[in-house]
């Protein structure tokens, strides 16, 4: 045991000149609960789901999979030293590509898994290089000594905030996630996009916002990384018609969310606005916990839908709530979870942002910050109606209405272990808003202990949201009497919906999820190209149209117009340049090695 | 002011003044129109014959269709209680708190929504998408605009905002803002037109086209309440332009407030009379000058600091 509760290994389990060590704190507990938690339902609802996977994907190399993945990551959050920290992140990724590969017949969840670990590569790439500079500054390779201020601590910090952004899926490295996420099945899902890229949100905490790794230019580039990311994720969540595609461009948003609170903590830290920066942290870090619960809850809910029906084109499904009442019902909890509608937990979160950032608009000494305060403020506002917006749809095309396809139309409610799994998120979600002050006095511990009056923290909270829950409850409850009393007389009467006169149209009338998001889609068109193909067949097809199809598209210009021309020059470049290193002459190779061998003893003899 | 009368007034406020205002809007509509018009008081009687009525129910719907008009009433009745709509205090000042109404508010559209899509009608749907639409765009607007006048006032509760001095060119500015804003919401000329009758055009009515009798009723309720809501807050930002406003006595303050607010209400009549309804595709555009007016307010507000 080393000093401050440190748990160094003895002496055969080093890495080279630095041992492996363990450290356990308030911030480390907290992110602990987190993985404990998801971990927990994601076990609970595995086997119910993996009957449905059953001839693709082998339990044993599942369950090792997982298991090894939430090791991993308790190892990540419990790593003192940058080579430590480093050992548990690859296996964190390794873990985790094995379990995107697992149903690795289908060749689209291939090349997912390829993507992903090209991202994870370039990722662990940016963070050694960071960690090296910063070893390089300080000589020591544990987290608790790297001192480093001022301009000096630009390169390292960077370096270091890039390889977690590609982890977190911030904009714009988060082109991975909406693409490895979805692949994997759906309890992985809900353990990779509640927790594991929580783990970089865990080291930014660690190193970069309560460390003494501090740029000045940071926080404002963490803030205004995190803002676009929250837009630009339910922006594109909006667009999908794959219901765990869009969860996982939602992930995309909350990790900007929680960008939002750590940036902002980083600029009170510099413009010396203690209470403002613990304010701000605490946000970031309920949201992380909210996230966690309700996207792994919205997840759990579309991998039960998925194992019921088959589908996963929102296109496809349809009235669902009245075939898996408790899975909707799950559904709805988490849905306004996300959209931080009060009294749930990720309302509280958000709360807790806006606060800050109406604390940044009133506190500030400069104009220009105040009026960022402002407008952040009313950004925040657009991400929440976009979110409303996009579940909305979500809920609505999937479980409301009538079933699209047979498929829904003979959907069964799910096994009582995915049910229970669910429940118990959406309870965990329910009651954590409730206890936000609870939550605040835990999370002032982690704010406060570099910063002081860690007391504040729970004081910043006012809204007397129980009372207000009850208000709702009693004069809901008195509403339902006076109804029942008047239906006495008149009951209410069952029958088909309006249909103009035209007699039954059949469920393919309805409303799609592409015409709702098609207003707001068009509105936001600079950023995409958005098409919609109408194409109307029949021989006299102006009056009697005998066959119409839609097809929507649109393509985004980030990837089409920024990485796709960057990818294309990079393997252009490696083809040609490896074809050379690599012609198949022995003696050519044995140069190599030679030439490599005196390089090595060339740095060693210096 | 005795607890009493507080009481009294809260109880007027959420009975009698929103359906009055109804009233009062569709009568000077008529006038407008060179027509006789229904008797003032008709929205109660409406009210009335429609809790009388039996109501029909889509046989697609679940407990989403039946529960959420009544959390919509349910969400107006307590917003009426905490918004500063009237010029009288309001119940629990911490509860009051900007950022907590307007998400109190996305809750109630949350569920209309939801309500909207639960039958299965394709006009559901389509006046759901629109309504989620005006909502992205109005939003922002509200939140800068309030933000504005929290900052002014350092606080974001409501009732103290509406209890201190504003700055009088952050109050024009917000309160021409929320007019803006409140037209959208509430759906009326020129976002949308209440008196349409092809469903293809509406936003509002589409949204609620399945909903009858009992059901319509509390839904028609909830929509009078947040009329009042909606215009009253922005009356009471525009009264607060008057910088002693704030210092009146109370009865003042709720005189004032009330002929503000059927003033408003007026004035909402007389452009319904003159404005065509925007092509929905113009609409952003019209959205937009709320949002203007918003941000100015926000300039003005940060520059004074």
């Amino acid at each position: 045991m080393g000093g401050n509760g440190a748990l160094t290994l003895p002496l055969p389990w080093f890495l080279g000149d630095s041992p492996f060590t363990f450290v356990v704190d308030p911030l480390s507990r907290w992110f602990l609960a987190i993985t404990g938690l998801v971990g927990l339902t994601a076990a609970v609802f595995s086997p119910g789901y993996l009957v449905h996977l059953r001839r693709r994907v082998a339990p044993g190399f599942y369950w090792a999979a997982l298991s090894l993945l939430m090791a991993s990551m308790a190892l990540v959050v419990l790593a003192a030293n940058a080579l430590t920290f480093l050992v548990a992140w690859e296996l964190m990724a390794l873990s985790s590509f094995a379990l995107v590969a697992s149903d690795h017949e289908r060749h689209a969840v291939r090349q997912a898994a390829l993507t992903y670990l090209g991202a994870t590569r370039v990722g662990t790439g940016f963070l050694m290089g960071g960690f090296l500079w910063a070893h390089q500054l300080t000589g020591s390779w544990t987290f608790s000594a790297w001192w480093i201020w001022g301009p000096a601590a630009l390169g390292p910090a960077v370096l270091i905030f890039i390889g977690l952004a590609t982890k977190a899926g911030c904009w714009p490295f988060h082109l991975w996630l909406p693409i490895a996420h979805p692949a994997a099945p759906a309890p992985v899902s809900a353990v990779m996009s509640g927790v594991m890229i929580k783990t970089a949100i865990y080291t930014m905490t660690r190193l970069l916002v309560l460390g003494h790794l501090s740029a000045p230019a940071l926080g404002p580039l963490v803030l205004s990384l995190g803002a676009i990311s929250a837009f630009w994720g339910v922006l594109f969540a909006l667009l999908q018609h794959d219901l765990k595609r869009l969860l996982a461009y939602h992930s995309v948003e909350n990790i900007g969310l929680i960008m939002m609170g750590l940036g902002l903590s980083m600029v009170a830290q510099r413009l010396h606005l203690p209470l403002l920066s613990q304010i701000s942290l605490a946000a970031a870090l309920f949201h992380t916990l909210n996230h966690a619960l309700f996207k792994s809850l919205l997840f759990l809910g579309a991998g039960a839908v998925d194992a019921r029906t088959h589908v996963r084109d929102v296109e496809h499904l349809g009235g669902l709530i009245h075939r898996m009442p408790w899975t909707g019902a799950c559904f709805i909890v988490g849905s306004a979870a996300i959209c931080a509608l009060p009294p749930l937990n990720g309302f509280a979160s958000e709360w807790l942002l806006y606060r800050g950032l109406l604390g940044l608009a009133t506190s500030a000494p400069f104009m220009g910050t105040r009026l960022a305060g402002l407008l952040l403020l009313g950004w925040l506002a657009l991400v929440g109606a976009l979110a409303l917006a996009c579940f909305a749809k979500a809920f609505g095309v999937v479980f409301l209405g009538r079933p699209r396809s047979r498929a829904a139309e003979q959907a069964r409610e799910a096994t009582r272990g995915m049910v229970g799994a669910q429940l118990l998120l959406a309870l965990a979600c329910a009651s954590l808003g409730l206890a936000a002050p609870a939550v605040l006095r835990f999370l002032s511990q982690i704010a406060g202990t570099e910063q002081g009056a860690p007391a504040a923290l729970a004081q910043v909270w006012t809204l007397p949201l129980p009372l207000l829950l009850l208000a709702l409850a009693i004069t809901m409850a008195v509403l339902r009497a006076w109804i029942s009393v008047l239906s006495h007389s008149r009951p209410a009467r069952r029958y088909i919906t309006w249909e103009c006169g035209f007699g039954d149209l059949g469920p393919r009338t309805q409303y799609t999820a592409t015409s709702f998001a098609q207003p707001i889609a068009r509105m936001f068109g600079a950023l995409y190209r958005y098409t919609l193909n109408i194409t109307v067949g029949g021989r006299d097809r102006r009056h009697f149209p005998e066959s119409v199809s839609v097809a929507s598209m649109y393509e985004p210009y980030l990837e089409t117009r920024l990485y796709a021309p960057l990818l294309r020059l990079f393997q252009q470049a490696a083809g040609t340049f490896v074809m050379r290193l690599q012609a198949g002459s022995i003696h050519q190779y044995l140069l190599y090695m030679a030439l490599a061998l005196v390089f090595l003893l060339w740095l060693g003899y210096r | 002011m005795t607890a009493f009368l507080l009481a009294a007034i809260h109880a007027i406020n959420l009975t009698v003044v929103p359906l009055l205002l109804v009233g009062v809007l569709r009568k000077l509509k008529a006038r407008m129109q060179n027509r006789l018009g229904a008797p003032l008081l008709q929205p109660f009687y409406d009210t009335a014959k429609l809790l009388r009525k039996g109501e029909t129910i889509s046989q697609s719907a679940s407990w989403v269709f039946i529960w959420a008009p009544r959390l919509c009433l349910a969400i107006a009745v307590l917003l009426a209680l905490l918004v500063p709509w009237s010029g009288a205090p309001v119940l629990g000042a911490h509860a009051s708190d900007f950022i907590l109404i307007l998400y109190l508010l996305a809750l109630g559209k949350f569920a209309a929504l939801l309500a909207a899509m639960d039958t299965g009608s394709a006009f559901g749907g389509l006046g759901a998408s629109r309504e989620a639409t005006l909502s992205v765009l109005v939003e922002p607007t509200l939140a800068i605009g309030l933000g504005a006048l929290a900052l002014s006032a350092r606080s974001t509760e409501l009732a103290v905002i509406a209890a201190s001095p504003a700055v009088p060119a952050v109050a024009l500015l917000v309160g021409a803002a929320l007019i803006v804003a409140a037209l959208a919401e509430l759906s009326r000329m020129p976002v949308d037109d209440p008196t349409t009758h092809l469903e293809l055009t509406m936003v509002h009515e589409a949204l609620i086209l399945e909903n009858s009798g009992r059901n319509l009723a509390l839904t028609e309720l909830a929509v009078a309440l947040r009329t009042c809501i909606f215009l009253g807050l922005a009356v009471q930002t525009l009264l607060h332009a008057w910088p002693r406003y704030p210092e009146l006595s109370f009865s003042m303050r709720y005189g004032l407030g009330m002929i503000g607010l059927f003033g408003a209400g007026a004035a909402v009549a007389v452009a319904e009379g003159f404005l065509v309804k925007l092509n929905w595709r113009r609409v952003p555009n019209f959205i937009a000058f709320g949002m203007v007016l918003s941000l100015l307010a926000a300039l003005v507000a940060a520059a004074r600091g």
